[in-house]
């Protein structure tokens, strides 16, 4: 049976990659759809959902249409969600494999550089780093990462370690290869699978810590994103809780989505592999 | 919407009655006053520095003017806009080289001792003058202060100063500290700082950070029957959904400066048993502002200035920003002052065709993305109105062509950025307007003021003529002349836009119908509440 079609009999995950595709539909149709400003004042303040079909989810506080800044957010979040768990990821796991392909003291500092970031909870980390360097997309980007990247370099280490051992390493080793190349090019290419499936985890949790920070404030205030929504909406939450239950209910849609995905994938994987 | 009842003073005085006609909308016979109770009201921050003569701000005036009294508050009816309270009668002389003040007799501090023309004295020289954050420009040349008896203190100015500046001056600036308290010490120090001691109706008894403070009833006030209520308490509640539900679930009496969101005014008007109030902060005006840094040299040019006045719909920004509850601004003194504005200023009417070819003209075309060029926009974070202006303000800004960077920082990182490192090409700012442009109006224009004064000009701009007129104002001792230059100044500013004035806007109570005596002065949340009562 092919990985694909394995895939395909878990309904959680079919359930999952539908959201993820309509999501990223959404995401990329945005300019399409909503050329232009989706910060444009569009029509009268606070028009409910479903009353002016030019409008279909009606208009926030200032008269934006809500529709264009949901399709809008939905590339923020997007952008953000895989960038963050993209460069945590990649620094993860070059941390990892160095640690535990080097061992010994090199091993010992990393490791205890891993283990104090892990002790900051990673949102405080976050808001921290955002609040001293000031928001804009990149910097919310690296404040997630930051506070990320310790989980992929545990598990990359683990991995490492065992793989160090095996014959073909040593095979490297005897060839005369460049220790970092060993570790790059033949190490680190086969621990990236357990890695890789710790990746839906990370981008969930990337989205939903860029929605708090941007419903705190933090966010890039130039640019949509479903937490600036919610946020926006929570001064008006008594006479208008569309304007935060919309936005609320996207990211639900979205984060469950990533992560029934992501763990289908990680299920279609673990049956290969004990299956081979 | 609201109802009015009049004060008991205003009942004694009876020929006021007349007058207050015309300025009350509704007026309720005053039911006899109901002794007892207790009073809870929303608190939304906790000053640390209680001290009103130290720190001259609405957050300390809110709690603080129940205990610490000033020498006179502000009144609708009363003479000059002024009501009696520490001093009974106010005199300045022709040179404006000195004001005598008649203090009140037989009045005795909280901690027993009486209260002379000594304390007066003391808070003058020791506290207004050299700390206060307002009472050191109003109160730059005061020399001495002569106590020829108890009950006489007669301020001696080293230049003229116009007796009306200090008259305006009075409800806000002049919080009379014990003497005995605090000559011992460090002023700023004293332990009185966050435990009051004063004369006021209400005593200081506890301080629960986080919870509530607590202010009781004293029994010596010199107040006739005064004050009504036992106690009041400030419940802290920092999140401003929180107000609404605690006023509904009747756990408080009472949210004013705001503490309801103006979103919320319209469903919980319509709560029985609650009453939406806009009176009472006529003294306590808020302007929105934009202010502007000249150092850049496109908003130096005096077209792009005034058609970024041409881009702003104050209509939309008062109609949807602030919901109605607000007034389109024509200049930098504010429509409700009774004895400043004028009409009489250039306007800039919401004009963006007219806007875009000021722009042409002034050399700044469209590129090929439609922009001219690109700004760095502050807007100050304290209100949540002064954030969504600067979200409409970017998007007015949009369609004449400026491309605007929203920055968005919390209170303190704001004031560095806008005040100290001129770090933006344009803020917003809500500047409070006190009742006389030379108290905090002026320096949003004049120029040589240091880096890193807040709500002051830190944008560059330097108009000599302007500079020439405040200075002249503020040595000028005729009522009637100063007024006049006033309009001017306001004519002035209207023309060359060094900040660009938007609307104004003040505060919104809502209490439960039970609490009476509400509103009755323009400066009502933050004076003394003697007469302040609960019907049962």
């Amino acid at each position: 049976m092919s990985p694909l079609r394995r895939f395909l009999r878990t309904p959680e995950a079919i359930a999952g990659a539908v959201f993820l595709a309509a999501l990223f539909a959404v995401a990329l149709a945005a300019p399409l759809f909503f050329p232009g400003d989706p910060q444009a004042i569009a029509g009268p303040a606070l028009l409910p959902p479903f009353q002016d079909w030019s409008l279909p989810l009606g208009t926030d506080r200032l008269g934006r249409d809500v529709l264009a800044e949901l399709f809008h957010g939905a590339r923020t979040s997007l952008a953000v969600g895989l960038a963050a768990a993209a460069a945590a990821l990649a620094v993860g796991a070059v941390i990892g494999t160095l640690a535990g392909f080097a061992g010994g003291l090199v091993d010992e500092v990393l490791m205890r550089i891993t283990d104090a970031f892990q002790t900051v909870p990673a949102f405080l980390l976050a808001l921290a780093f955002v609040s001293i360097v000031g928001p804009s997309l990149g910097v919310v980007v690296v404040a997630i990462a930051l506070g990320a990247w310790t989980g992929p370099a545990r598990v990359a280490r683990a991995e490492v370690l065992s793989i160090r051992e095996r014959d073909f390493v040593a095979g490297a080793r005897v060839i005369g290869m460049h220790p970092l190349e060993i570790a790059f090019r033949e190490v680190l290419p086969n621990a990236l699978p357990p890695v890789m499936a710790l990746s839906s985890v990370i981008v969930a949790a990337a989205i939903l810590t860029e929605a708090a920070l941007s419903f705190l404030g933090l966010g890039d205030p130039n640019r949509v994103t479903w937490g600036g929504m919610i946020a926006e909406g929570r001064a008006v939450l008594r006479t208008a809780p569309f304007l935060s239950i919309i936005p609320g209910v996207a990211l639900v849609l979205t984060v469950l989505g990533v992560y029934l995905a992501g763990e289908g994938v990680v299920e279609t994987t673990a049956m290969r592999r004990s299956l081979s | 919407m609201s109802e009015f009842t009049i004060s008991r003073r205003t009942m004694l005085a009876g020929s006021a009655l007349l007058l207050a006609s015309t300025a009350m909308p509704t007026i309720g016979w005053a039911q006899t006053p109901k002794k007892g109770g207790r009073l809870v009201v929303a608190a939304d921050s906790e000053p640390r520095n209680l001290n009103p003569a130290i720190v001259a701000s609405n957050g300390v005036f809110f709690i603080s003017s129940k205990i610490v009294e000033t020498l006179a508050e502000a009144s609708f009816d009363g003479k000059d806009g002024l009501d009696p309270r520490l001093a009974l009668s106010w005199e300045g002389d022709a040179d404006g080289l000195s004001v005598t003040f008649k203090l009140r007799e037989g009045v005795k501090w909280h901690d027993g001792k009486p209260f002379t023309s000594a304390d007066v004295a003391f808070s003058a020289l020791q506290v207004w003058k050299p700390l206060q954050n307002l009472g050191r420009t109003v109160f730059k040349d005061l020399e001495a202060v002569d106590t020829p008896d108890e009950a006489t203190a007669v301020f001696k100015f080293a230049k003229p100063t116009p007796f009306q500046l200090i008259r305006n001056a009075l409800p806000a600036l002049t919080s009379v500290v014990p003497k005995h308290i605090y000559e011992t010490g460090k002023i700023e120090d004293n332990p009185a700082n966050n435990a009051p001691v004063g004369t006021g109706p209400f005593k200081f008894a506890e301080y629960k950070p986080g919870e509530y403070y607590r202010l009781e009833k004293n029994t010596d006030y010199w107040g006739k029957d005064q004050p009504y209520l036992d106690e009041i308490i400030y419940q802290v509640l920092p999140d401003r959904t929180s107000a609404a539900s605690a006023l509904e679930a009747e756990e408080i009496q009472l949210a004013a400066f705001s503490a309801v969101p103006l979103a919320d005014l319209d469903r919980i008007s319509k709560v029985p048993g609650l009453k939406v109030i806009t009176k009472g902060y006529e003294a306590l005006t808020y302007q929105l502002i934009v202010e502007i840094n000249h150092r850049r040299k496109e908003l130096a040019d005096l077209k792009v200035r005034q058609a970024i006045a041409h881009a702003i719909d104050k209509d939309f920004v008062v109609k949807t920003v602030f919901l109605g509850y607000a007034a389109t601004a024509t200049g930098p003194v504010p429509k409700n002052d009774p004895q400043f504005y004028t009409a009489d200023v250039p306007t800039y009417d919401f004009d963006v065709a007219k806007a875009n070819a000021l722009l042409d003209e002034a050399g700044y075309s469209r590129g090929d993305d439609g922009k001219r060029f690109s700004l760095k926009l502050l807007p100050a974070p304290y209100f949540n109105e002064t954030k969504q202006f600067g979200d409409y303000l970017r998007q007015a800004l949009a369609a004449i062509g400026i491309d605007a960077q929203l920055v968005n920082n919390d209170s303190a990182a704001h004031i560095k950025a806008v005040y100290t490192d001129h770090a933006f090409d344009l803020a917003v700012g809500p500047p409070v307007f006190r009742g006389d442009p030379a108290i905090s109006t002026t320096i949003l224009v004049q120029s040589g003021i240091p880096d890193g004064v807040p709500f002051s000009n830190q944008g560059g701009y330097k108009n000599a003529e302007l500079d020439a007129l405040i200075a002249k104002a503020s040595e000028t001792l005729d009522t009637a002349a100063r007024t006049e230059l006033y309009k001017e100044f306001q004519r002035k500013v209207a023309a060359d836009l060094p900040l660009i004035n938007v609307a104004e806007w003040s505060f919104i109570s809502v209490a439960r119908d039970t609490v009476k005596n509400i509103a009755n002065n323009p400066r009502w949340a933050v004076s003394n509440w003697a007469d302040t009562w609960l019907e049962a």
